[in-house]
């Protein structure tokens, strides 16, 4: 039988063009990342978050938006498989209107030593569907998984305890002394402020409940890993008495499962805090509180100084500890209520629920001082770091979380213009 | 007589020129030619962007640029560009730096978009980057 030249050329073209216009993006990269060969959805995806306008390097072009990946991909030891299975990358914040993409979904398969082959794709229309999905199945488990035993706890209009009963002295060793406080005695500290326990019955308000699941405190200061449920009574009118039912129950059991699948997909790979996803989510979360009940929040942007010249002094791995050196930091000096991530190469961003300017900056400035105090000896070497850090505040003439960041970045780019190893307030 | 004629990339008043050219004076450019009308509808299609992007002009004419010929352009730098040009009426002329991916590899180059109120046909205009 004969080839005819002509059907192959044919069939070429034909499978250039299905190629073309396949609806995901393609792309094969060298273990170190380049592009060599990828088909035009890839570059629809990827140019506009290209820093250089070029697409030489796949993680290059990913760097401001996943820079864990090169981490990720150049720590995959075995000779071949899946490095990551549809990593949500977040590009940028919600933005109803706007046609480019707010979540990447990103596949990366390593076929042999030289090659990898990373697949793209828009999945924002469908996050929307699944975060829906999601706090459906919450509530449904809520209800039904592993219930042991739990509280049950009426609570007033405006969030105190109304009466005590036998099942809260069982989950959480409080007594009837507890009646008149607010709900948050049976959270750490540092996990909820006064504000967030009204947004939470504002929430239950508006869509029937309001689920949250973290760390819980009993009497005797112990905690556990508990979920708090919150739902209005139909007695609200009434200006006493019940307003709400509150069911905290103890998941410690089913943390650990939990714990894992979230933190694969919500934290940094290279440095264990919150991802940019996170990031967005909860700072999202924060505004449309803020415009139900404005209240002080501030955004804090922070960048190490010199990141550069540190790896290119030092070496990657070198760099890397001090990125990790740097989250231990900022996980440590903020309050567990604070949303602390890492959102771009050397760029870390805490958002603080109820802080105004002065507590931000008093606590930013602590920090920075730490960190400049300090000296790392990593692989042998003795270094120090510093850092840089811009501060912005919601006010009513900020339209939405990116002209927030707008605002704290362009305090940080002033930080890092007037000398570094300081803190500039936004204005 | 074709070389006297010969446009040039970055020239002035390319729309006016390329609407006068006839098809076959449009394939001795030393440039790629996407043409495509209101619907995005590609109408006129270049020797020279048919043989660097490996596709036949047959293949090309009458399809939808942003989803079926050249998906990469279908974001903010290429395609909003035009809807926002021609959502006011107004012109569109810019040469921008981009990444297109013919026959599958990343290629640099430039393109100059072009839309104008006076002219039915929209044009992508691609220059390899030297």
């Amino acid at each position: 039988m004969q080839i005819d030249a002509v059907d192959v050329a044919a069939e070429y073209e034909a499978l250039l063009q299905f190629l073309y216009i396949a609806p995901v993006g393609l792309a094969q990269i060298s273990a170190d990342g380049d592009i060599l060969m990828m088909n035009p959805i890839s570059s629809q995806l990827l140019m506009p978050l290209s820093r250089d306008g070029a697409l030489t390097n796949l993680f290059t072009a990913l760097e401001n938006v996943a820079p864990d990946l090169r981490v990720q991909a150049a720590g995959f030891r075995a000779s071949r498989g899946v490095i990551c299975d549809g990593l949500y990358i977040e590009v940028s914040p919600f933005n109803p209107v706007g046609r480019d993409p707010q979540t990447l979904s990103l596949t990366l398969i390593k076929l042999d030593a030289e090659r990898l082959m990373a697949v793209l794709n828009d999945v924002s229309a469908q996050i929307r569907r699944e975060r829906l999905l999601r706090q459906n199945e919450a509530w449904l488990n809520a209800i039904i998984v592993g219930v042991t035993d739990y509280a049950l706890i009426s609570l007033d209009r405006v969030g105190r305890i109304e009466s005590w009963n036998e099942s809260i002295g069982r989950v959480t060793g409080f007594d009837n002394g507890s009646v008149g406080q607010p709900y948050s005695i049976f959270y750490p500290k540092d996990c909820i402020t006064a504000d967030r326990v009204t947004d939470r019955l504002r929430e239950a308000d508006d869509s029937g409940w309001s689920l949250d699941d973290g760390w819980r405190q009993r009497a005797d200061g112990s905690r556990f890993w508990g979920s708090a449920l919150i739902s209005p009574l139909r007695l609200q009118h009434i200006e006493s008495g019940p307003a709400y039912c509150l069911i905290i129950r103890d998941i410690t059991d089913r943390r650990e499962a939990t714990e894992k699948i979230l933190r694969a997909s919500a934290c940094d790979h290279l440095t264990g805090i919150a991802n940019r996803r996170t990031f967005f989510e909860a700072a999202d979360l924060e505004i449309v509180r803020w415009r139900r009940a404005p209240r002080p929040l501030s955004l804090l942007m922070f960048d190490a100084d010199h990141f550069k010249g540190i790896n290119d002094r030092y070496g990657h791995a070198t760099g890397d500890a001090v990125l990790r050196h740097l989250a231990t930091t900022l996980a440590t000096t903020f309050r567990e209520c604070d949303v602390v991530a890492r959102i771009g190469g050397e760029e870390f961003a805490v958002l603080l629920p109820s802080t105004n300017v002065q507590r931000a900056l008093a606590v930013a400035t602590r920090l920075i001082n730490v960190v400049a105090s300090e000296t790392l000896v990593i692989e042998g070497h003795r270094l120090q770091y510093t850092l840089s850090g811009g501060l912005a505040t919601m006010d009513k003439d900020v339209t939405d979380l990116e002209a927030l960041m707008k605002r704290a970045d362009q305090a940080l780019y002033a930080a890092k213009g007037s000398g570094r190893n300081r803190i500039q307030v936004f204005g | 007589m074709t070389t006297s004629l010969k446009l040039d990339f970055a020239q002035a008043d390319l729309h006016g020129e390329l609407e006068h050219l006839t098809d076959a004076e449009v394939d001795e450019l030393d440039f790629g030619v996407i043409g495509f009308d209101a619907d995005t509808i590609v109408r006129r299609y270049g020797a020279y962007e048919s043989r660097m992007a490996g596709l036949s002009r047959d293949r090309v004419i009458g399809a939808p640029l942003f989803t079926a010929v050249a998906p990469c352009l279908n974001n903010f730098l290429v395609a909003q560009r035009f809807d926002d040009a021609v959502a006011i009426k107004g012109t569109l002329d810019d040469v921008i730096d981009y990444v297109l991916t013919l026959r599958m590899r990343p290629v640099k180059v430039k393109l100059r978009l072009m839309a104008h109120p006076d002219h039915s046909l929209r044009y992508v205009l691609v220059n390899r980057a030297s």
